[in-house]
């Protein structure tokens, strides 16, 4: 599995991407996986207590995970998850 | 009045007369201001089938009752007139500081008509106007004009130009204002050029007054704080600039490439709002009274490229990027600083040497036409060198500025223009996203994304979310943001307070502003008004049902790769309910219940 980062969330890692040989299960596992490693700032960015944090924008091989299941979003190793702070433009 | 000025100037470049008007209190409360009401002036004095380059066309400058005000990001105007590039009534909005400097002269809108004996420019000082001989100025860039013009009149004046694209009558000419900010589509600049008019100056003394300062200053209070608080209003448009759209727009699959050959691009990242913080940008930048700050000022130091100014904003790196297969960031903030120098539109020309690069690549023109020059996909030296040619009207350029639609059609391939009404469809897949298709096909300018931005549900999520890949309920979520953004427009702020704040905030304002009771419905009503009077003018200029569509390619061809592979725009599904929700029928011609509804009879 590849996980991109883009905008703030670059800044938040250090990182434009990460492999992940053995994903979690959903995409819940996955985000917990990577709150563990990039700290505090990194959970409060993708999460609103228990749940999907409203202002961050998932996608997993380009769908958002809104219409996927959200946090219950089955992962596999092929996938391709890409994570967004909310952006705009024009 | 309050909000209003109650002034308008009718200045005759024929006659070299300036006459001052009432603005007639119940156009003003039924159309709002801006595009609203210039839309409502061009309705009633222009012929639809006029000349859009002749004598008889008007060319409209018109702030709305908010601009000027410290409501938040409430700097813009917009300059309405018929439009060169597709015989539409067009309406281009900008912003930076000189839609406030037209309030505080004293002015709701500035009618231009007829056309100067020679170049001519426009001083406005208060209440004192002169027309003024242009000679110096003609041929100058924008730049470079804005300076000359303060020169002769006062180093402070705000200045709107046309660069010397409108000069030679470009249909994709623009108008540009405070340096590098833009009237940008369907060639309202070639209308300045027409009329020999080559820059407006204007300088104002006084301030707009409004109605209820206490209920006014407690509604703007809000307003700035929820846009504080919204992630994207309050700081990730800073930081990144519309250019950040470029990865989200990729990674869905819907990143038009190669002339909307495909809709994923491998190398994306390198032309996208971080690529640009870390290379390109110095600073962000904000225009009146906006804390959004999603300007960009910008340097460029290759050999070849080098070059400041603003920019490039998310369409214009499309442009001039993905869709003609480069990823080079300094060759393409080159060329949009060309564009913003000579005044084009920048959507439009990146499009338009898109379609040059596929017409050449199938072998429908060769380099006998394109001045000796390989214009293929992935040149960057082609793409900037033609992007030069444009600017300056010289070659293959004179071709490229009259737009993609003529040029493919000139070659016998009208097919391969991506543009609808004969306008360039900007940065945004409809085979991904369903719902900006519909309203590409149905936008009363033709090709543009900015007047029904339904990105910001299909993906953006801003306040709510719809699936892009679905067609029900878009007919819906295009009528409202399409009505949304003709009131928001009209009022003189900008669309990006709508990422914080919504239509109800801005009814507050505007109450509290002109002492005038808009409802939240009520002003969703003006929007629709002013939507369906621009219908009916487009239908009295010739258009039909039939040009309410997408190029065939969106319709039939699927996207080839990435994670929209396989798509196409199911536009059928859509535009009869769309029709329909709207009280048109099946013609797409507003029913008389419907006009009446709008007092629109």
């Amino acid at each position: 599995m590849n996980v991109q980062y883009f905008a703030t969330f670059r800044e938040l890692t250090g990182e434009r991407a990460r492999r992940i040989d053995e994903p979690p299960a959903t995409l819940g596992g996955l985000l917990q996986a990577l709150s563990g490693r990039y700290g505090a700032a990194f959970r409060r960015a993708v999460f609103d207590g228990e749940r999907l944090s409203a202002i961050v924008i998932i996608l997993v091989n380009g769908r958002s995970v809104h219409f996927t299941g959200g946090l219950d979003t089955p992962l596999s190793p092929d996938d391709q998850v890409s994570i967004f702070p909310m952006v705009a433009g024009g | 009045m309050f909000g209003w000025t109650g002034t308008i100037l009718r200045i005759d470049l024929t006659k070299g007369t300036v006459n001052r008007e009432a603005t007639e209190l119940k156009l003003a409360h039924e159309y709002v201001g801006a595009r609203g009401l210039g839309v409502r002036i061009i309705s009633d004095e222009v012929d639809p089938k006029a000349d859009p380059l002749g004598p008889d066309n008007k060319l409209i400058f018109a702030p709305g009752p908010l601009t000027g005000t410290f409501a938040p990001s409430a700097g813009r105007y917009d300059v309405i007139t018929k439009g060169p590039l597709n015989g539409v009534i067009a309406a281009s909005n900008s912003g930076g500081a000189f839609g406030p400097e037209l309030k505080y002269a004293g002015y709701d809108a500035l009618i231009i008509e007829g056309k100067a004996a020679k170049p001519t420019y426009l001083w406005i000082k208060d209440d004192e106007v002169e027309i003024r001989d242009a000679a110096a100025l003609w041929g100058h860039t924008t730049p470079d004009t804005t300076d000359l013009v303060r020169d002769e009149t006062d180093e402070d004046a705000k200045v709107a130009c046309i660069g010397p694209a409108g000069e030679k009558l470009a249909l994709l000419a623009n108008v540009m204002n405070d340096m590098f900010r833009a009237a940008g589509r369907t060639g309202v600049g070639a209308v300045m050029g027409s009329k020999n008019l080559k820059a407006i100056a204007v300088q104002g003394n006084g301030a707009v007054k409004v109605a209820d300062p206490e209920a006014f200053r407690a509604a703007v209070m809000k307003a700035r704080k929820m846009i504080q608080a919204h992630p994207v209003g309050g700081a990730g448009l800073k930081a990144y600039g519309t250019d950040v759209l470029v990865n989200i727009l990729n990674s869905i699959g819907a990143l038009p490439t190669r002339n909307y050959q495909d809709g994923y691009y491998p190398t994306a990242d390198k032309v996208g709002g971080e690529s640009l913080s870390a290379k390109q940008l110095i600073r962000p930048k904000g225009c009146f009274s906006c804390i959004i700050s999603c300007g960009r000022v910008t340097k460029v130091d290759s050999p070849g490229y080098e070059g400041f100014g603003e920019g490039p904003e998310y369409e214009s790196a499309w442009s001039f990027g993905p869709d003609c297969d480069i990823d080079d960031l300094d060759a393409i903030t080159k060329a949009n600083f060309l564009c913003n120098e000579y005044g084009l539109d920048t959507i439009s020309l990146g499009s338009t040497i898109a379609c040059a690069m596929e017409l050449f690549e199938r072998g429908f023109i060769t380099a006998k036409d394109t001045d000796g020059i390989q214009l293929v996909f992935g040149n960057t030296a082609a793409m900037v060198e033609m992007t030069r040619k444009a600017c300056m009207g010289e070659g293959f350029g004179v071709k490229l500025a009259q737009g993609s639609y003529r040029l493919a059609e000139s070659y016998g391939h009208p097919e391969y223009s991506m543009t609808c009404k004969k306008q360039e469809m900007p940065a945004y897949d409809p085979r991904g996203v369903q719902g900006i298709g519909l309203n590409y096909a149905t936008g009363n300018r033709g090709g543009c994304h900015v007047r029904g931005y339904t990105i910001a549900v299909e993906v953006l999520a801003n306040g709510a979310e719809m699936d892009p890949h679905v067609t029900e309920g878009k007919a819906g979520l295009d009528i409202l943001f399409q009505n949304l953004t003709a009131a928001l427009d009209s009022s003189g702020a900008c669309l990006f307070a709508t990422f914080g704040i919504g239509g109800a905030e801005l009814a507050e304002m505007l109450t509290a502003a002109t002492g005038v009771e808009y409802s939240l419905e009520a002003f969703l009503r003006a929007g629709e008004r002013i939507w369906n009077a621009e219908r009916l003018w487009n239908l009295k200029a010739g258009f039909t049902a039939a040009d309410d569509t997408l190029p065939e390619r969106l319709l039939k061809e699927p996207i080839k790769t990435g994670p929209s592979k396989g798509l196409v725009n199911r536009l059928g599904e859509m535009l009869p309910g769309y029709y329909l929700e709207r009280g048109w029928d099946e013609n797409g011609v507003p029913t008389k219940a419907k006009l009446k509804e709008l007092a629109l009879v």
